[in-house]
C-alpha cells in the first residue's frame, strides 16, 4: 500500500487510462469512443513523463547557470514523437467518422449495426 | 447491465496495474532505471556532441533523428489518408460553405487579429531557437497551425486560405519529410551516413544550421498539415 502511495504519480495514469477504456466500452457515439482513446493515450504519455521525473530536477537545457540534477530528456523526446502520432491518429479517426455520417446519416454504434 | 459488466472488468484489470505500479522504483528518484543507463551520456556529452543547449532536441533531431524522420512521414501519411477519405466527390447537394458557421462577434475577430502577429512572431522565433531553448519545430509548428485554425473560424476557409494559395500549400504539406530527405543525404553526401551531423572537423559549422534547416522544415510542414486536415474536415477542399 506504501509503495502505491510514494507511485501516485503511476497510479492517476492507472486511473486516466480506466477511465479512457470506460468511455470505449460504454459509450456508444463514436466520437465519445474516440475521446476515451484519447484519454488512454493520455494517460500512457503521463505514465512515461513520471518515469522521468526526477525531484527538484531542472529542465535538461544546458545554459550558463545549469545545474544538475536535470529531468530526464528522454521520456519527454519520446513523448513529443507520440503526442505528433496520437494527432495522426485522432485526425484519422475523426475523418472516418465524418465520412460514416455523410453516408448513413448517424454515428451511434448501436444504430449502425442495423445499417447495410 | 451493461454498464455494472464494465465496472466489474475495470476494476478486475486495474487490479494487476495496480500490482505492478507497486513494484515499480518510487517516482523521481535518481536510481530509477530510466534515468541510469543511457540518459547520463545525453546530459553531460549532449551539447558537445549534438551542438544542442536543449537536451531534448539533441535528442529527437541528432540522437533519434531517424525516428523523428519517421514521424513525419506518419503525420504526412495522416494527412494524406484524411484527404483520400474525405475529399471524394460528394453527392449532389453540395451547399456552398457559409463564410463561419456561426456569427462572429467583433471582439473575437479584432482579438484574433490583433495577437496574430505576436503569435507568428513567438512560433519562429520557438522553430529557430529549438536547439537552444525550450520549444522546437513541432511546438511552434502546430502554433501556426492553431493561428491558421482560429483565423479560419472567425474569417472563414476562403480568406485564409488565401494566405496559402493551392499551389503553394501543396508543397509546405511535405515540407518535413522533404527537408529530411534533404538533410539526410547531405549528411550522407558529406560525412558518409544518412542524416548524421559533423561532430568535429572542417564541417562544424554546418551543425547547427543543419538543425535549424530541420526544424524549419518541421514547423513549416507541422503547420500546413494542422491547417489542412481542419480544412478537409470541415468540406473546403483541404
Amino acid at each position: 500500500m506504501r509503495a502505491l502511495w510514494t507511485n501516485i504519480d503511476y497510479v492517476a495514469s492507472v486511473i486516466l487510462f480506466l477511465i479512457g477504456l470506460y468511455a470505449i466500452m460504454v459509450k456508444g457515439n463514436l466520437i465519445k469512443k474516440l475521446m476515451g482513446l484519447n484519454i488512454m493515450e493520455t494517460a500512457v504519455f503521463a505514465f512515461v513523463m513520471s518515469a522521468g521525473i526526477v525531484t527538484d530536477g531542472d529542465a535538461p537545457i544546458m545554459g550558463a547557470g545549469a545545474k544538475p540534477p536535470f529531468a530526464n530528456p528522454l521520456p519527454q523526446g519520446l513523448i513529443l514523437t507520440g503526442i505528433v502520432v496520437a494527432l495522426s491518429t485522432s485526425a484519422l479517426a475523426l475523418s472516418l467518422i465524418i465520412r460514416i455520417y455523410r453516408q448513413y446519416g448517424t454515428i451511434e454504434s448501436d444504430d449502425l449495426w442495423g445499417v447495410e | 447491465m451493461r454498464r455494472a459488466l464494465t465496472l466489474a472488468l475495470l476494476i478486475l484489470a486495474s487490479v494487476p496495474l495496480l500490482y505492478a505500479v507497486s513494484l515499480l522504483p518510487p517516482v523521481g528518484s535518481e536510481d530509477n532505471p530510466t534515468y541510469t543507463y543511457v540518459v547520463p551520456h545525453y546530459l553531460e556529452e549532449g551539447p558537445e556532441e549534438t551542438g544542442c543547449e536543449n537536451i531534448v532536441t539533441a535528442v529527437i533531431l541528432n540522437y533519434r533523428g531517424f525516428d523523428t524522420g519517421g514521424e513525419v512521414t506518419v503525420i504526412f501519411t495522416a494527412l494524406m489518408a484524411v484527404f483520400g477519405v474525405l475529399l471524394i466527390p460528394r453527392p449532389a447537394e453540395k451547399v456552398r460553405q457559409p463564410e463561419s458557421a456561426v456569427p462572429v462577434s467583433p471582439v473575437t475577430l479584432f482579438i484574433v487579429r490583433t495577437l496574430a502577429p505576436f503569435i507568428v512572431v513567438f512560433s519562429v522565433y520557438q522553430i529557430i531557437n529549438g536547439h537552444s531553448t525550450p520549444g522546437g519545430g513541432f511546438q511552434g509548428g502546430t502554433i501556426i497551425g492553431a493561428l491558421l485554425i482560429a483565423a479560419s473560424l472567425v474569417m472563414g476557409s476562403e480568406r485564409t486560405q488565401r494566405l496559402l494559395p493551392e499551389g503553394v500549400r501543396r508543397w509546405l504539406q511535405p515540407a518535413a519529410v522533404l527537408m529530411f530527405a534533404v538533410v539526410g543525404v547531405t549528411g550522407m553526401l558529406l560525412f558518409g551516413e544518412y542524416l548524421s551531423y559533423p561532430i568535429e572537423g572542417e564541417y562544424l559549422f554546418l551543425r547547427v544550421p543543419f538543425l535549424t534547416l530541420v526544424e524549419i522544415g518541421i514547423g513549416v510542414g507541422g503547420a500546413a498539415i494542422v491547417a489542412s486536415i481542419f480544412w478537409a474536415m470541415e468540406g473546403s477542399d483541404g
